[in-house]
C-alpha cells in the first residue's frame, strides 16, 4: 500500500491534457486524498508542450513534488521534457503497439489508445483509457471515476457517458493483462468534506463572500479566471463585472463604484498593474476604498506572459507618483488566498484606501485541496460609514468628508445621502474636498492620511515555524510549499531551520517579526532577481550583515532539491 | 425644492468672462427645472480649468484624474443607479486622453450625461494645441500652425452608437440650459458638447466667431448618416439635438435585480458560502 502518488499528464496544447489533468485531480480529491497541482503551460493556445502535475496525499502540502510514479504521454515531447522527474520505478504510459519493457530506472507501457478508442466508438476517448490505466495502476475502484464522469457529462446525455466509462473500463483491463505486476494499491482513506480549488478561484470566492459586488477588469493572464468565476456568479446576488477597454478604465471604474458605496475590485498581472499607477494614487488620495489584485507574472515589459515570478513587489509597495496610504497582502497558500481576499475588502473600507492582494502564478493558476471555509472568520466591517441622521447631525453646508479625527479616520458619506454633500477630490485639498495649496493644511492632511494606517493588520500578517531556529528561510506568495518541504527535510536530517512567510508585506508587521528575525541568519526565497522581499526587510529591520537571499528568476517555480541545496551551502 | 442658491460649491478661480461660468449656470438652473436635489446628483469630472466644476457645484463631486472622468462616473453609475450622474470636463480631458474612454462610454450607454467644455485649447496648462483645435491653429506647442486636423466629437458619438448628441454654445445660456435639461432627462449615454470659450488663450474661437458662425438645429435629424452628413458640410458648426434614439441602456440590458449597496457588518451568510462552496467539490 502506498500513501501518497505523484502523476502528471503532458502533450501537446489542446489535446486535453488540461481537462484530462482535471478528471484524475478531481477523481483523487473525491476519493479522500489531498490534492496538489501544478499546471505548465505555454504562451499559445495551440501546440507546445504542457503538463498537468498531481500530487495525491494524505497529510496536506502546498507544494505539488518532482518524483513522478506515474506519467501520461499524449506525445513523444512528454518524456523528453518530464524524464528527469521520474522515481525509481516510474510508469510510463504512451500511444504504440502494445508493449512494456523496463528503461533505465522505470517502465515504459505502450498501448495503441487511439485504436482501442476508434473500435470502442469514441476516438476522443483516449485519454479516458489512459486515465483508467492510471487509476488501475493504483488500485483505484473504478466506481470512482464513474461516478465523475456521470457528474461531469450529465449534461452530454447517456451516450456519452457510456462510451467514456467503456474507455475507462478498457484502461483497467489492459492493466489487468499487460502490468498486474506493476500495480501499486493506494491506501484507501476516509472521504473528506472538501475542496479543491485554485488560488484565483479562492481570491474570487473570498471577494465575493465578503461582499464584493463589483469588478472592472481587462483580461490578462493569469488574472482572468477571477473575472471569469465572477462574471458567472456575481449577477446571481445582484453584482456585476465589467470587462472594461483597458486597466486604467479597470481601476477608475472601480473606484467610481467604492465612491458610490459598493465593494469594488479590480484584477490584473503586472503590465495591467503599471497602468493603473496613476489612479492607484487617485484610490490613495480621494480616500476611495478598493481592492487590487495583482495576480503577477514574469517581466518586465510583456515578459514570460505565462510564466511565474513575484517581482511586483516594489511595484506594490512604491508605485505611483507621491506618497499614499496602502496596505499589500500576500497570501501564502490558497486557503489563505479566500481569507485575505475578504479581509481586503475590510481593510479598505475601514482604513479608505487601496488594498492590493498579491498572486503570483504558481499561487492563481494552481488547485489544491482545502477545508470547507469558514464563514464566522472574517466578518464584514465597512468601517466609518454614517448614516444619513449622523451625516445630517454635522449641520454642515459642505460635509468635511477628510475631517481631522485622532486616527486619522473620517467619516465617510455615500453619494445620495442628505446632508453628506461634498466633493472627493484627487487635487490636494482640505477637511471639506476643496482644493488647497496652504502648507498647513497640506503638511497636516498629508500625515492624516499617511498615518491613519498604522494600525492596519490582517489576521495571519504572517506565518512561521520554528521561531528560535538560528536560520529563517523566508518568504512569499506560491514559495509556501517549498519552504515547508525544506523544512522538513531538514528536520530529518537533525537541522533546526526556522520558516517565516510574510502575508502583509506593507504595513510589515515589524514588531511581531523583529524579534524573529534580528540576529538570525535570514535566507529569503524569492523568485525574482533583485531579491525585492529581502531589501525591503531590510529596509526596516537590522538583519544586513547576514542577509542572504536565494533566488529564481527563469520563469519556472523552485524545485525541493534545488532549494535543499543552496540553503545547505548557506548554513 | 433646492434653488439655483443651493447648488452653489466652492468660490471659482475662472478667468472672468471665461465660458464655463455659463456652462455651470445652466447646469445649476438645468437641475432646478427638474427639481433635482444637489445630494441626488454625482459629478464627476477630470482635469482642467472646466473640471473644477465639480467643486464651485454644490453636489456630490468627484474631481478625478486627466482625462478618467468617464470611467469613474460609470462605475458610480453602476453601484448606484439611483444617483443623476454626469462627468464633464474639457476637450482636452475628454477627447485627447480621454478619448478611448469616450468611444467605450457612447457605445456602452450606461446612462450619465457627459458635458464636454470645448474651448478648443489647453486651458489649465497654459495654452496648447488641443486635439479640436483647428489646422493651422498657432498655440505655444504649434508654433507654425498646428499640423493635426480635430477630432470629430459629434459624428463619432454618432457614429459610435450614441443615443443622445448634443452641440451647445456658452454664449446662449438659455438654449444650453434647456439642451442639459433634455440630457438629463435622457435615459442611456447623452453627450454635451459645449463650446465654451477660453478667452485667456484661445483668440480665435472666440464668442463673436461662434455668435457669427453658429447654426441652429431645430430638430434632431432621422438618420445617424443624415446628422454625420450635415455635421460635415457645416465643419461641426451646430447647435441643438443633433441625433436621439430610444434604446435600452446598459443596466437595463443586464436585466439583474441591483443589490450592490446592501453588504451589512456582520459575518459572512453562511447559506450563501455553503452552496457556492459545492462549485469546488
Ligand atoms: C496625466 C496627466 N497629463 C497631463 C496633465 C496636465 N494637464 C492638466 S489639464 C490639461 C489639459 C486641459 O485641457 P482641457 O481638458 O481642454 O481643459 P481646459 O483647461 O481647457 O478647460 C493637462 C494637459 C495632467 N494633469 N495629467
Ligand atoms: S484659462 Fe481659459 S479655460 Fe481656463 S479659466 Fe481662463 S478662460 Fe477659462
Amino acid at each position: 500500500m502506498i500513501k501518497s502518488i505523484e502523476w502528471k499528464v503532458g502533450g501537446q496544447q489542446g489535446e486535453g491534457v488540461d481537462s484530462t489533468g482535471e478528471i484524475f485531480a478531481k477523481t483523487l480529491f473525491r476519493y479522500g486524498y489531498y490534492v496538489t497541482s501544478y499546471k505548465q503551460f505555454m504562451s499559445r493556445i495551440k501546440g507546445g508542450h504542457t503538463n498537468y502535475k498531481i500530487r495525491a496525499t494524505q497529510e496536506r502540502t502546498n507544494y505539488a513534488g518532482e518524483q513522478l510514479n506515474i506519467l501520461l504521454c499524449l506525445d513523444q515531447e512528454t518524456l523528453q521534457v518530464n524524464e528527469h522527474e521520474l522515481a525509481d520505478g516510474a510508469v510510463v504510459i504512451m500511444e504504440g503497439d502494445t508493449s512494456v519493457r523496463a528503461e533505465k530506472h522505470y517502465t515504459i507501457a505502450a498501448f495503441p489508445l487511439k485504436k482501442l478508442a476508434t473500435e470502442l466508438g469514441n476516438a476522443l476517448a483516449k485519454n479516458m483509457i489512459a486515465l483508467g490505466i492510471s487509476g488501475a495502476l493504483i488500485g483505484l475502484p473504478k466506481e470512482e471515476f464513474f461516478l465523475f464522469i456521470e457528474d461531469v457529462f450529465e449534461k452530454k446525455g447517456e451516450q456519452v457517458i457510456l462510451s467514456n466509462k467503456a474507455a475507462v473500463e478498457k484502461g483497467y483491463e489492459l492493466v489487468a493483462q499487460h502490468l498486474q505486476h506493476l500495480v501499486k494499491p493506494l491506501e484507501h482513506v476516509q472521504k473528506q468534506d472538501r475542496l479543491y480549488i485554485s488560488g484565483n478561484e479562492a481570491t474570487a470566492f473570498g471577494s465575493f463572500m465578503a461582499g464584493c459586488r463589483f469588478l472592472s477588469a481587462y483580461p490578462i493572464t493569469p488574472a482572468s479566471e477571477i473575472m471569469e468565476w465572477l462574471s458567472a456568479q456575481l449577477p446571481k446576488v445582484g453584482g456585476t463585472v465589467m470587462q472594461v477597454e483597458d486597466e486604467i478604465a479597470g481601476i477608475t471604474f472601480a473606484i467610481g463604484a467604492a465612491y458610490a458605496g459598493a465593494r469594488a475590485m479590480t484584477s490584473t498581472s503586472g503590465p495591467g498593474i503599471s497602468l493603473k499607477t496613476e489612479a492607484l494614487g487617485l484610490a490613495g488620495m480621494s480616500e476611495t476604498p478598493i481592492v487590487i489584485v495583482d495576480s503577477q507574472r514574469s517581466g518586465p515589459s510583456t515578459g514570460l506572459p505565462t510564466k511565474h515570478e513575484q517581482s511586483d513587489l516594489q511595484h506594490m509597495l512604491y508605485g505611483t507618483h507621491g506618497e499614499i496610504p496602502r496596505i499589500v497582502l500576500y497570501p501564502s497558500t490558497i486557503e489563505d488566498a479566500f481569507y485575505i481576499a475578504a479581509e481586503a475588502f475590510n481593510l479598505a473600507e475601514t482604513y479608505q484606501c487601496p488594498v492590493f492582494v498579491a498572486l503570483d502564478l504558481v499561487l492563481s493558476m494552481n488547485k489544491t485541496t482545502v477545508p470547507p471555509f469558514d464563514s464566522t472568520r472574517v466578518p464584514i466591517t465597512r468601517g466609518k460609514l454614517v448614516t444619513e441622521e449622523e451625516a445630517k447631525s454635522y449641520g454642515e453646508h459642505i460635509f468635511k468628508r477628510y475631517r481631522f479625527t485622532d486616527d486619522g479616520i473620517s467619516p465617510r458619506v455615500l453619494p445620495g445621502t442628505a446632508g453628506g454633500v461634498h466633493t472627493a477630490s484627487s487635487n490636494e485639498h482640505g477637511e471639506d474636498g476643496y482644493i488647497t495649496e496652504d502648507p498647513e493644511i497640506r503638511t497636516q492632511i498629508m500625515r492624516k492620511r499617511m498615518e491613519k494606517i498604522k494600525t492596519a493588520a490582517i489576521q495571519n500578517p504572517y506565518y512561521s515555524k520554528n521561531e528560535d531556529a538560528d536560520v529563517i528561510l523566508v518568504g512569499m506568495g506560491s514559495t509556501r510549499g517549498i519552504i515547508e518541504e525544506a523544512l522538513d527535510v531538514f528536520e530529518r536530517e537533525g537541522v533546526r531551520v526556522g520558516h517565516v512567510q510574510i502575508q502583509q508585506l506593507h504595513p510589515l508587521p515589524i514588531d511581531r517579526i523583529a524579534p524573529i528575525l534580528t540576529g538570525k541568519k535570514v535566507i529569503s526565497i524569492e523568485n525574482n532577481y533583485e531579491g525585492q522581499l529581502l531589501n525591503w526587510l531590510k529596509q526596516h529591520l537590522p538583519i544586513h550583515s547576514n542577509a542572504h537571499k536565494i533566488t529564481q528568476y527563469d520563469g519556472n517555480p523552485f524545485v525541493l532539491s534545488r532549494v535543499i541545496q543552496e540553503v545547505r551551502e548557506l548554513i | 425644492m433646492a434653488t439655483v442658491k443651493d447648488f452653489k460649491g466652492d468660490s471659482s478661480t475662472w478667468c472672468p468672462g471665461c465660458g464655463d461660468y455659463s456652462v455651470m449656470a445652466a447646469l445649476q438652473k438645468a437641475a432646478v427645472n427638474l427639481g433635482l436635489e444637489p445630494h441626488e446628483i454625482v459629478t464627476v469630472t477630470g482635469i482642467g480649468c472646466s473640471s473644477k466644476i465639480s467643486e464651485y457645484m454644490r453636489t456630490y463631486g468627484f474631481h478625478t484624474l486627466h482625462g478618467r472622468s468617464l470611467p469613474v462616473a460609470q462605475g458610480a453609475k453602476m453601484a448606484n443607479p439611483n444617483l443623476k450622474v454626469i462627468a464633464a470636463g474639457g476637450d482636452g480631458d475628454g477627447y485627447g486622453i480621454g478619448l478611448g474612454h469616450f468611444n467605450h462610454a457612447v457605445r456602452r450607454n450606461i446612462d450619465i450625461t457627459y458635458l464636454v467644455m470645448d474651448n478648443q485649447i489647453y486651458g489649465l496648462t497654459k495654452g496648447q494645441t488641443s486635439p479640436r483645435s483647428n489646422h493651422g491653429f498657432v498655440t505655444k506647442t504649434t508654433q507654425k500652425g498646428n499640423k493635426e486636423y480635430p477630432v470629430d466629437p459629434l459624428s463619432t458619438a454618432i457614429s459610435n452608437g450614441c443615443t443622445f448628441v448634443a452641440q451647445a454654445f456658452s454664449g446662449d445660456v438659455k438654449g444650453l440650459t434647456e439642451i442639459i435639461e433634455k440630457a438629463l432627462e435622457h435615459k442611456g449615454f447623452s453627450l454635451v458638447n459645449i463650446f465654451s470659450p477660453c478667452v485667456t488663450f484661445n483668440k480665435i474661437n472666440t464668442y463673436d466667431f461662434f455668435r457669427e458662425h453658429l447654426v441652429k438645429v431645430d430638430e434632431p435629424f432621422h438618420t445617424r448618416e443624415e446628422a454625420i452628413q450635415i455635421i460635415k458640410q457645416q465643419q461641426g458648426l451646430l447647435t441643438g439635438i443633433l441625433f436621439v434614439e430610444e434604446r435600452e441602456d446598459f443596466q437595463e440590458q443586464l436585466g439583474i435585480d441591483w443589490n450592490m449597496l446592501a453588504v451589512k457588518e456582520g459575518s459572512m451568510d453562511e447559506g450563501q458560502l455553503r452552496s457556492f462552496e459545492t462549485l469546488f467539490k
